[in-house]
């Protein structure tokens, strides 16, 4: 590590680590490494303009925002949540299965867990501890856990943040997630069931089958748009950026048409609100564009792929020691920070070894997914701590055998990589 | 006395030809007195901002287009046309002739940057997802309602309107899934780009129309430049000329292999009518705004320099 | 917060919401437009629908989302909404807060202000360069420069807004003390 880089890291932790804004710190840090590397420190802001500027991709970022604020201020929520209810409600531990069920109907249409969290989980969670049966703690940490399958089924705005620091191309990316978001919900079900008999959990009033074609019927539209997003995508009639805009009108159309649940006022809201938390989010890529150029400037994709090739690891061992180190950064980074930030370090690493990128992002953003729920900086647990005002320490004690069994899944998608590539190679991926 | 630090940015990767031939020719000739240090896939600089970097003092050599330096100066429209560089060697003719003074001098002055050479990229040719028996490309009206892939600018639209096609941009990462799903009907590249991307497996044919022999210029500080010796100078400028002709070299026997390697796997590989392509592109060219900015007499003497 | 800086506010608001709409709006015309180019009939009937024309798109929504970006930071996003690591910040005493806030406020000020000269040298040189199709929306006169000088206005306006929350800080008003952990950028 040459010097410079070594002041500008040390610079970022200080700073962002006082609460100042991530991307403030990283724009400071920039300058006293460009000045120490006797560059200009104009060069940031030109490196930072010049990559947004071409990012096309980027651009779903914030289009799936503003579909995921749409469809939670409609009642497309609310709907898509009875439907579940009177699926999967009648069985043991009924309402903790249709928090997962609902995560992943859900996650078809969300590409943000925090958007999950906060939009379905927080009603999921208020009918959970009405319905007696559940402590807060166990509700909440269901929720949170559920919650992190929202990005790995597509659409997912971290799998286009790591499309753009890999390369690879966003359709495969989206379709090596479905199989790894359901394995993770069938591990979090068995789980539940296993916890509900244990603890004796009581089973719901089934809803009785005369109501299902009419609740089926109301959640329908909604139901529909995994299917539309999909078909947009692979039957060729959008790219899966101007899908994330096709999402965003079909929410808008059946929350304001529909369902007539959306007032102009509304939605005027909800575009402040989504360009807000988009403004907030572009800046840390922007900053995290400029800490590219620096790691660029060090060279050390070149000194990384050096080094592994001294060490002559094997690719599985290359691979469960980047995902120890992306869980323990879990704990304290932001996912967003970790996929453009850290991520980037290893993709030569992978190309030297042979690893499938494809393979290699599924994994990395499931594990990134997992950091969302550790603690002690987890921030879906912060995210329904805010919106339940349940306490941390509640969520926190019941939350470990749910990470206990998503690490397990993680560790099935690294050793099988054909869960991950069979969709895509199915459609006519050829890594 | 310290050496020079060459930071060489450029979109391509590692093991492209104009990669390979910088890292191999023209890295070595100037160690004695320069570090050339170069970086691959735009990790360093965006792609497209290479040459003001440049300019700024930011960065010190990059592989420039032709599209790139008319983005500054719209006269170089003319090396972005289809059908006004013939071949390889035409390319080099040009580039060595009197006509390009004014353009060499122009990015000088303005820009700081001198060109060093002209690398060939290879010819761009139309690949479309229909069996031939269903398209058959003969004549530039064949392409009327094929939604073809181009780059986002207007001069490369401009190129997919004048060959008869509906342009459309898209991201060059998003290319194969659309080739795959019939969001778009084909692209426009050499065969290298055919085959390292593997649209080869999505796609059943190339009519070879040749419709722009795609060129790069390597681009140099004029302030380091500046800062060298006579001696030092002659020999980067000896180092750039050889590299590129490595380079170029290294591309046409690829061209050819892989036009054989992409019959193989079941492509139809055809020449069209190019007699009706280059009229019916040449004319609409010249009846558009991009000719306006083009210099009297550049053309014609670019023609006189193919015969 | 006086009435005036308040409505101003609300005007900078509303041009996030306006950016955030022509983006949107702009991709679904997009998808129309390339979708409608299949159905010959249409483009024949409509003549204006062709995808020809339609060519600008991509790149406007790009300095959309630039624009949307640096004016939501410069004048719209509040210092709680931004993505941070306040673990420790949150954890330790009120004067050890209140002196972090004071230290990062005059780094980030002062670091902002002074990249501003140095940025704009880099900018300068786009002057001359055109954009790729924003010609079309806009006209010939739009250069590089015009759409890269919003990163300045984000220099100067969150500069001096850290310049002022390191000044409120020091009088002891505490503002900024009490970040919320509930809204944050999505995952
Ligand atoms: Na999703
Ligand atoms: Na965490």
């Amino acid at each position: 590590m040459t010097f410079e880089f070594f002041l500008c890291l040390a610079t970022l932790f200080v700073i962002a680590g006082m609460g100042a804004p991530i991307a403030h710190a990283i724009l400071i840090s920039s300058f006293v490494y460009l000045l120490a590397a006797g560059q200009n420190i104009g060069v940031a802001g030109k490196v930072l303009m010049d990559g947004l500027y071409q990012s096309y991709i980027l651009l779903a970022v914030p289009l799936f925002i503003v579909a995921a604020n749409i469809m939670n201020a409609g009642t497309v929520s609310d709907r898509l949540l009875r439907f579940c209810i009177a699926l999967v409600g009648r069985f043991r531990g009924g309402l903790g299965h249709v928090n997962v069920v609902a995560s992943l109907v859900f996650s078809g249409m969300s590409g943000s867990a925090v958007a999950d969290a906060a939009g379905i989980g927080k009603i999921i969670i208020e009918m959970m501890t009405k319905s007696g049966h559940y402590t807060r703690g166990y509700a909440a940490a269901i929720t949170a856990a559920s919650a992190t399958i929202g990005p790995i089924i597509p659409p997912s705005i971290p799998m286009v943040l790591y499309a753009l620091v890999s390369n690879t191309s966003i359709g495969y990316l989206f379709l090596a997630g479905i199989l790894p978001g359901l394995l993770m919900g069938l591990v979090l079900m068995t789980m539940n069931l296993w916890i509900s008999h244990r603890r004796g959990f009581s089973k719901e009033e089934p809803v009785p089958l005369s109501e299902f074609p009419l609740v089926t019927f109301r959640a329908f539209p909604a139901l529909l748009m995994p299917a539309i997003l999909l078909y947009g995508i692979y039957g060729g009639v959008t790219t899966p950026t101007e899908a994330a805009a096709v999402a965003a009108l079909y929410a808008l159309l059946l929350a304001a048409l529909f369902y007539r649940s959306l007032s102009l006022k509304t939605f005027y809201e909800i575009l402040v609100s989504s360009g807000r938390s988009s403004a907030a989010v572009g800046l840390v890529i922007g900053g995290a564009l400029i800490l590219n150029y620096i790691v660029a400037s060090e060279n050390i994709p070149g000194r990384v792929a050096g080094a592994l090739v001294g060490l002559d690891v094997s690719p599985i061992v290359f691979l469960l020691g980047v995902n120890v180190l992306i869980l323990l950064l879990g704990c304290l980074l932001d996912a967003s920070t970790i996929i453009l930030v850290i991520i980037p370090l290893f993709v030569p690493a992978c190309r030297e070894l042979g690893i499938d990128l494809v393979h290699f992002g599924v994994v990395a953003i499931v594990n990134c997914m997992i950091g969302l729920i550790t603690p002690p900086y987890g921030i879906l647990l912060f995210v329904i701590n805010a919106v339940t005002r349940i306490p941390l320490g509640e969520i926190i004690r019941e939350i470990w055998l749910f990470l206990a069994v998503l690490v397990f899944a993680l560790l099935l998608l690294i050793l099988f990589p054909d869960i991950t590539l069979w969709l895509p190679r199915l459609m006519g991926y050829a890594g | 006395q310290d050496k020079v630090t060459l930071r060489m940015s450029t979109p391509a990767s590692d093991t492209d030809q104009r990669s390979i031939a910088l890292a191999e020719v023209f890295g070595p000739a100037v160690a004695e007195f320069a570090t050339y240090q170069p970086h691959y896939n735009a990790s360093l600089i965006a792609q497209g901002s290479e040459l003001e970097s440049i300019a700024t003092g930011d960065l010190e050599m990059s592989i420039a287009s032709a599209q790139e330096l008319a983005t500054f100066f719209p006269e170089f429209s003319i090396f972005t046309a289809g059908y006004v560089h013939q071949s390889a060697e035409h390319q080099v003719a040009v580039f060595n002739d009197a006509v390009m003074d004014p353009f060499k001098k122009k990015v000088e002055d303005e820009l700081g940057v001198k060109l060093l050479a002209v690398m060939y990229l290879g010819k761009r040719h139309v690949n479309l997802r229909f069996p031939r028996s269903e398209l058959d490309v003969k004549t530039p009206a064949d392409l009327n309602g094929v939604n073809l892939r181009m780059p986002g600018s207007d001069a490369w639209q401009f190129l997919g309107r004048a060959l008869g096609a509906n342009p459309t941009p898209m991201a060059f990462t998003e290319v194969y899934t659309a080739l795959q799903t019939g969001s778009v009907d084909g692209q426009d590249n050499p065969l290298p780009t055919v085959v390292d991307a593997k649209f080869y497996e999505v796609t059943k044919q190339i009519a070879l129309t040749q419709h722009l022999v795609d060129l790069n210029y390597i681009a140099f500080s004029k302030a380091v430049w500046d800062g060298l010796s006579p001696e030092q100078q002659a020999t980067v400028e000896e180092a750039a000329v050889n590299a590129a002709e490595s380079a170029r070299q290294a591309q046409l026997t690829k061209e050819e292999e892989l036009g054989t390697f992409l019959k193989e796997q079941g492509l139809e590989l055809y020449e069209p009518d190019l007699a009706a392509f280059r009229e019916h592109v040449q004319a609409e060219y010249l009846a558009s705004d991009l000719a306006a900015s083009w210099p009297e007499g550049v053309l014609e003497r670019i023609n006189e320099l193919g015969q | 917060m006086s009435d005036i800086i308040r409505l101003l506010y609300r005007l900078c608001e509303a041009v996030v919401a306006l950016f955030m709409f022509l983006m949107f709006a702009t991709f679904i015309v997009q998808v129309a437009i390339r979708y409608g180019a299949r159905l010959d009939a249409l483009t024949g009937a409509l003549p204006f629908l062709d995808p020809g024309y339609y060519g600008w798109t991509l790149e406007f929504c790009l300095a959309l989302w630039v624009w949307l970006i640096f004016w939501g930071n410069a004048f719209v996003v509040r210092r709680h909404e931004h993505v941070t690591f306040d673990l420790l910040a949150q954890s330790v005493p009120f004067p050890v807060a209140r002196a972090f806030l004071v230290i990062t406020g005059l780094v980030i000020g002062i670091g902002l202000l002074a990249s501003v000269e140095p940025t704009w040298s880099r900018f300068k040189i786009l002057r001359i360069k055109q954009t790729a199709t924003l010609g079309d929306v806009f006209g010939d006169w739009i250069r590089m420069r015009d759409v890269y000088v919003i990163y300045i206005v984000f220099l100067v306006a969150v500069g001096l807004r850290a310049l002022w929350s390191a000044v409120r800080a020091l009088r002891g008003d505490g503002a900024g003390l009490t970040t919320g952990s509930g809204e944050r950028g999505p995952e």
